[in-house]
């Protein structure tokens, strides 16, 4: 059975990435555009290559998509679709920059730059007492990413992932790309528009 | 509507996070050191040298271990095929089932294509094994699949060989390196903790070659585990543990540097934090080691006593807990031969059992007996005396 759930999980995240892809440019895609994209990314990530559909060979590489990325896809193709705009620029923002500086402390560190190696607290309940401060501090502030935040405390105690490691609920290298790249771009003052436009009132619809 | 909603979302995750704290995780940290035969001053000395694989004709097999399955048994693993990395590398095993028994035919305990029937995914090869055995006369292995590339492409996986009640388990793969779970290698001997469970050296080799820890222990009849750190960097790497109590103990690692030294690593506090590894007077030439503490305290190491290539397979003792050496015995020595990756295992009847690479396409085993060490230790010391 937990395979089967780990399975389906890793599917997840190729597949809401492929769906967005696949959409193409159109702010405004039709809902059959968006499903015609979903059953087509579907497909492509189950045909065979070689003994295994493609799906497997993503799997092979990152066997362990974040929730974070997972949760940050489907919200971004739910936006797309024209459907409840959950998050706006000020949480995407503050989803790229906790992704940078989460990405900064463990990466580095977690393939041997120095002694000390971050990953090992996600083995503890350090990292999920951590997750829970940040959380409740983006709740309070009333931003939305404090509830992706919480979808990976759940992931933490209920893991999809095959990891036993609560970082791998909260990033993975892709999400940690994305977001520094972003970050970078967002600190260099380029408009970040391309994920969830602003509405000209500046404020979310959500 | 956000705010009770909010509230509602603090107090969901106070549940989640005590849910997590109480649940039961691997802590890591304390040495189980059996307490060991003592070695009698006047017993006979013993020394065997075999071949544990003859009828095997394979191009390349590489990295033996081995584990003691209790009444004699003495089980053997390694990997073997057309090259290293190469698609047809499967892992074996042999059999002792007593000390002066001959070793069984060779089997085939792993293949590329059955592991990836276990993790459901592709894999290219198979590489480096160690054994784990207990608890319930569980056996199991712990080997490296390389999903791409070469050994920096690696992961380690677990699967179940042997359990009494004939269940066998499939590979899961073990999740213990942040970036694709790429590159963690197993290679040493595991050593049993006091909480039932393992400490199994084990090293990562991508942007930077260190040694690690990897602890296992059943929880709840799964097996959880996590990963402590030696050391970082690009010095040092495939540690070889040796307790000394409960929370001492020293690694011996295999160099990375221009130094060409076996570095050396020590723990006081059941191996959650370790000194700076730092280098020995005995030489390394990039090359596997492995260590062991004797009956008598005394630590003895197996090594290739060059700077430069593996022509040679020697054996050092120490007196001081790892601070000098003497190089007592040299057991292979040949020209442009290359005699590697010896591991060490003292077996329940007080035999030192010593598997290695010999000249790349066969598994030597070396056993003998703590007189046998004392006695080359006196031929040495008349050796060097002027």
């Amino acid at each position: 059975m937990k395979d089967l759930v780990h399975t389906l999980y890793t599917l997840l995240a190729p597949w809401l990435a492929l769906s967005l892809l696949l959409t193409g440019r159109n702010p405004r895609p039709s809902i059959r555009r968006i499903l015609l994209s979903a059953s087509l990314g579907l497909l492509i990530l189950l045909i065979p290559l070689g003994k295994f559909p493609i799906c497997r060979w993503i799997a092979m590489l990152e066997p362990n998509p974040s929730i974070t990325l997972t949760a940050l896809l489907a919200i971004a193709l739910i936006a797309r679709g024209g459907g409840r705009r959950f998050f706006r620029p000020q949480d995407w923002r503050a989803a790229w920059i906790a992704g940078s500086i989460a990405a900064l402390i463990l990466f580095p560190m977690g393939l041997g730059l120095t002694s000390l190696d971050p990953y090992a607290w996600g083995w503890g309940p350090g990292l999920p007492v951590a997750t829970t401060a940040l959380a409740v501090m983006f709740l309070l502030g009333g931003n939305r990413f404090g509830i992706v935040l919480l979808l990976c405390l759940i992931g933490m105690l209920f893991p999809p992932m095959e990891s036993q490691n609560s970082w791998d609920a909260v990033i993975d290298p892709f999400y940690a790309f994305f977001s520094l790249i972003i970050t970078a771009l967002l600190v260099f003052r380029t408009p970040l528009n391309f994920v969830a436009p602003a509405s000209p009132s500046g404020r979310g619809d959500g | 509507m956000f705010r009770p909603l909010t509230w509602i979302l603090l107090v969901v995750a106070c549940i989640m996070i005590a849910l997590l704290l109480w649940d039961g995780k691997p802590a890591a940290g304390g040495f189980f050191v059996p307490p060991s035969k003592p070695s009698i001053e006047t017993e006979k000395t013993f020394y065997k040298e075999e071949i544990i694989n003859p009828s095997q004709h394979l191009p390349m097999v590489h990295v033996a271990s081995l584990v003691d399955c209790g009444d004699g048994i003495l089980t053997a693993c390694w990997y073997g095929g057309s090259a290293e990395c190469a698609p047809d590398v499967q892992i074996y095993s042999a059999m002792r089932g007593a000390p002066q028994a001959a070793w069984s035919q060779s089997y085939s305990v792993m293949t590329r294509e059955q592991a990836q029937r276990d993790l459901m995914r592709p894999v290219k090869s198979l590489g480096n094994v160690v054994l784990l055995y207990g608890p319930h006369n569980t056996l199991r292995l712990l080997f490296v699949t390389i999903a791409m590339g070469k050994w920096s492409g690696s992961q380690l996986n677990l699967c179940t060989l042997f359990k009494p009640d004939g269940l066998h388990s499939p590979a899961k793969r073990l999740t213990i390196s942040p970036f694709f779970n790429f590159s963690e290698l197993v290679r040493n001997r595991p050593v049993e903790t006091v909480d039932g469970g393992w400490c199994v050296p084990v090293y990562q080799e991508f942007l930077g070659k260190f040694p690690e820890l990897l602890w296992f222990r059943e929880v709840r009849g799964k097996i959880a585990y996590q990963k402590t750190r030696i050391a970082g960097g690009c010095t040092s790497f495939q540690p070889s543990l040796i307790p000394l109590d409960t929370n001492h103990a020293i690694a011996l690692m295999r160099d990375f540097t221009d130094m060409r030294r076996i570095f050396l690593s020590r723990t006081d506090d059941g191996g959650l934090s370790w000194t700076k590894p730092m280098p020995t007077d005995l030489p390394n030439p990039d090359a596997g080691i492995s260590g062991l503490r004797l009956s008598d305290g005394n630590l003895l190491v197996a090594y290739n006593d060059s700077t430069i290539d593996r022509s040679n397979l020697s054996l050092a003792l120490s007196h001081d807990g790892g601070l000098s050496w003497k190089r007592i015995a040299v057991l292979e020595k040949e020209p442009n031969a290359s005699f590697s990756y010896p591991f060490l295992l003292k077996t329940a009847d007080g035999l030192i059992q010593m598997a290695y690479t010999y000249k790349g396409q066969q598994i030597k085993m070396a056993s003998f007996n703590e007189s046998w060490i004392r006695e080359q230790e006196l031929v040495a010391g008349k050796g060097s005396t002027p």
